[in-house]
């Protein structure tokens, strides 16, 4: 062990977005704009399952905007699966980038856990 | 004959979409550089912590200068 790093995820990269939602079988993700109840944005609309309206993402800055109006919407846990599906999934593309390997596995508590072998495969 | 531990880089994603990064095998600061490119791809870094691995190496590499 050398150092232990918490990072909060942000959505900035498309490709991970699309990998996301070929994950969970959602809809590819929209660019342009989007109707929200109170407003319209523009952005990367990803349609969540059971949301009323989609979360739209702000890849340049990171942050989504939506409105579930506080779950009614929309189940919020929903929004924290598509979150690790694209930490998972991007952090898997910049790997394999990079030229090393990558495993995954499924945790006990719904965490999912990737190991990257950094130099490529033994 | 020694024998070193495998570089590797965990990274554990919850449900909820936070993630926590952990280096292994690496000596000193090469931990911090191997891992900045996942890193900067996910997001923001809300907390860091060196372990014990990184200040051994690194005060092992201060003794050996001191010493010249």
């Amino acid at each position: 062990m050398s150092h232990i790093v918490e990072i909060k995820t942000e959505v900035r990269d498309t490709v991970g977005v699309r990998a996301a939602c070929d994950r969970l079988r959602l809809d590819p993700p929209v660019e342009g704009k989007t109707r929200l109840f109170s407003s319209e944005v523009e952005g990367l609309a990803v349609r969540l399952r059971d949301w009323r309206y989609p979360v739209v993402f702000q890849t340049a800055t990171g942050e989504a905007q939506y409105d579930n109006y506080n779950g009614r919407w929309g189940d919020q846990s929903r929004l924290g699966l598509f979150l690790q599906a694209y930490a998972v999934e991007t952090a898997k593309l910049e790997a394999r980038r990079k030229g090393h390997s990558v495993t995954e596995q499924s945790l006990t508590d719904g965490s999912i856990k990737l190991t990257v072998q950094v130099g490529g495969a033994v | 004959m020694t024998t070193s531990t495998p570089k590797t880089i965990e990274i554990t994603v919850k449900p909820d979409g936070s993630t926590s990064l952990e280096t292994r095998g690496f000596t000193g600061s090469e931990c911090q550089a191997a891992s900045r490119f996942l890193e900067q791809a996910l997001g923001a870094t809300a907390s860091e912590r060196l372990t014990s691995d990184f200040h051994q190496s690194v005060a092992a590499n201060q003794q050996t200068t001191q010493q010249r």
